[in-house]
């Protein structure tokens, strides 16, 4: 310890593994601290951030938690005019489930076969110019996409696709959750197409949604594919393995963080505003049929929100972004846990 | 999944091959699965191709000068103070969101170290990025709009700078962490101090990959609405005063997609490609510039 003094200060660590930096005095030293707070200040204001969004929609939906309380999930009733005031998320959680649901079974198999391509199949010259343009999906603004799916995609599904589907799945009943004037659930087997085609209904709002869920999980699951070990690959080979019975071993290996991806894609979904309403027809209804209109939590937030003229509608409108809210954490926090056990193993190695 | 488990097989018995027997035609399946993997590309790229296809097409085809020359409500009609609005409101939330983001990235790559209060910034920025972002515009109103009794450029500018932080945190902290150990060690060893070592040799070295995340900050809020919706809400005049609503590209796009017009609709498309091309443009051009520098 011969003279050498560590210039961290107590409220310091130097990043890992550590740099020593050489013992400073005076205004250098004020500048390290002042760096140093302001950084951490930063990420202060950033938690703040976060933490504010909590009080704001719990402060803001609180009259509605008191009067309304979890009655909100299991009423579908949304009359906001005064007096009446009937309140329930029902329907819209079910259309925000419903598209998310549809964007994630198509979706999902089409980004992993990307990412498979990409990874796994295309020559390299092609791997990266591939990549770009499924990114580049991602860059595309949402009201682009909505005013695509509202202006060209709603009339070529109502004229070319949905009679197709029509005639295919008109008799196929599923049990939906049923729509009745006491504004209760029940349940009862109804057709899964039904009526006429419109265009404007959950099934587009599932196919908008899965080209906006497309690039974020392909990205990711490209990713962790690249982390699949060259020894287990050419191990594969060896034994005679076929490409395929190779990038099953891949996948199965790697399903953590496909999973991950595929939660974060879902997070995105859930969240998406514009691009939805644009196309999924703002009816308030649960329906079995693909063909029916319906709405999103974040679809009747940006619909209804400026118009919350009196104190309980508008604490309803806070009511459901904190379910929004809420919703949307809890699959980041899974996608989280699901990536991060991969990026552990990554360094382990 | 169980015929292709890789776990050695049990002493004593003979060394089984997954990967063989049992299965006719694999290669066929192997092939079946390469063309399907094949077809997912090309199902993407064609959702990509018509997407533009339709966005220029119809852009060009109701494209006139008076769209980038005069207001909403001239004859004939022009988005010019949108297209001017969504550039000044970005530039705004820049003022708050990317120092706010590179001092986070900063804290995350140079000073944090393994303990809970690590553990809790890096959640915070993931969940901020995953907030919806209408829920951002939901805040701005509360803590903007109300206090000042009506929407303001303020009030789009903040839930904008809301959205930026977490994706410029993160691509700073990224491109901290490439900066080589023997960079620091090697300020360090001349005698400088950590600050000193972090604007002399860190920052600059990062810079190229900074300005990257700033700019693909930059470039996915210039076409965010939904936050917008309550908050900038939107303006027929040429008004830039951030105290007043304020007018905005997207917020245009969105209410002449709602109108039964049909000149509003082909307005519409024409913001759409304008659009779309400022934030196509800025996102190739960052790419492709990166790539040389690799």
């Amino acid at each position: 310890m011969s003279g050498i003094e560590f210039s961290r200060p107590a409220y310091s660590e130097p990043a890992e593994p550590g740099v020593i930096y050489a013992p400073q005095s005076g205004w250098r030293k004020w500048l390290d601290r002042l760096v140093y707070i302001a950084a951490l200040g930063g990420v202060l204001f950033s938690m703040a951030i976060l933490l504010t969004i909590f009080a704001v929609l719990v402060h803001g939906s609180w009259q509605a938690l008191g009067r309304i309380g979890l009655h909100f999930f299991t009423t579908q009733a949304w009359n906001p005019v005064p007096g009446r005031d009937k309140y329930g998320v029902l329907a819209f959680v079910y259309g925000t489930g419903v598209t998310t649901f549809l964007a994630l079974l198509f979706g999902v198999p089409l980004s992993i076969g990307v990412a498979v391509f990409i990874t796994r199949l295309a020559p390299r010259w092609m791997a990266g110019p591939v990549s770009f343009l499924v990114e580049l999906l991602a860059a595309i603004p949402s009201i682009a996409y909505g005013l695509w799916g509202c202006f060209v995609m709603s009339p070529w599904l109502q004229n070319y696709l949905e009679p197709v589907i029509y005639h295919v799945l008109r008799h196929i009943k599923i049990i939906p959750v049923g729509k009745y004037p006491s504004g209760n659930i029940e349940f009862f087997p109804a057709n899964l197409v039904r009526g006429g085609p419109s265009g404007s209904d959950f099934l587009a709002g599932g196919l908008i949604l899965t080209i906006m869920i497309l690039p974020i999980i392909t990205a990711i699951t490209r990713d962790v594919l690249r982390q699949f070990p060259q020894e287990l690959e050419q191990g594969a080979y060896g034994l005679g393995a076929t490409w395929w019975q190779t990038t099953r071993l891949a996948l199965v290996y790697c399903k953590a963080g496909i999973f991950g991806a595929v939660m974060l894609g879902m997070a995105r979904a859930i969240g998406e505003t514009m691009a939805v309403i644009m196309v999924i027809g703002n009816t308030d209804s649960i329906s079995a049929s693909l063909f029916a209109g319906g709405q999103t939590m974040s679809g009747v937030l940006a619909n209804e929100f400026m118009e919350a003229d009196h104190p309980i509608y508008l604490s309803a409108m806070f009511y459901v972004a904190l379910v929004l809210m809420l919703s949307s954490l809890l699959t980041n926090v899974i996608a989280r846990a699901m990536l991060s056990r991969i990026s552990a193993g990554r360094d382990k190695r | 999944m169980s015929d292709i488990t890789v776990s050695p097989a049990p002493a004593g018995s003979p060394p089984v091959n997954p990967f063989q027997g049992r299965r006719p035609g694999r290669r066929w399946i192997s092939r079946a699965f390469a063309g399907l993997s094949i077809l997912a590309t090309l199902m993407a790229l064609a959702v990509l191709f018509v997407v533009l296809w339709y966005i220029g097409g119809r852009g060009i085809e109701y494209m006139t000068t008076a769209f980038f020359t005069n207001l909403p409500l001239q004859t004939p009609e022009g988005m010019r103070n949108c297209i001017i609005g969504t550039v000044i409101l970005v530039m705004l939330s820049s003022v708050l969101g990317v120092p706010l983001g590179m001092l986070c990235g900063i804290y995350l790559a140079e000073y944090a170290r393994k303990g809970w209060f690590t553990y809790a910034a890096r959640l915070v920025i993931d969940l901020l990025a995953g907030t919806p972002t209408i829920l951002l515009g939901v805040i701005a109103w509360q803590l903007v709009v109300v206090p000042m009794h009506h929407q303001s450029g303020w009030s789009g500018a903040l839930a904008l700078a809301f959205i930026m932080v977490p994706i410029i945190a993160r691509a700073t902290e990224e491109m901290l962490r490439l900066v080589p150990h023997a960079h620091r060690e090697a300020s360090a060893g001349l005698g400088a101090s950590h600050a000193q070592t972090l604007f002399r040799v860190i920052l600059p070295a990062a810079k190229a990959g900074i300005s990257t995340g700033i700019m693909l900050a930059i470039a996915r809020v210039a076409g965010e609405t939904a936050p917008l919706l309550f908050t900038a809400l939107g303006n027929d005049q040429a008004v830039y005063d951030p105290n007043q609503p304020y007018p905005s590209l997207t917020l245009k796009i969105w209410q002449y997609s709602q109108s039964a017009e049909a000149s509003w609709r082909h307005q519409a498309w024409t913001g759409v490609l304008a659009l779309v091309s400022l934030v196509l443009i800025f996102t190739a051009a960052v790419r492709f510039t990166v790539r040389e520098k690799k």
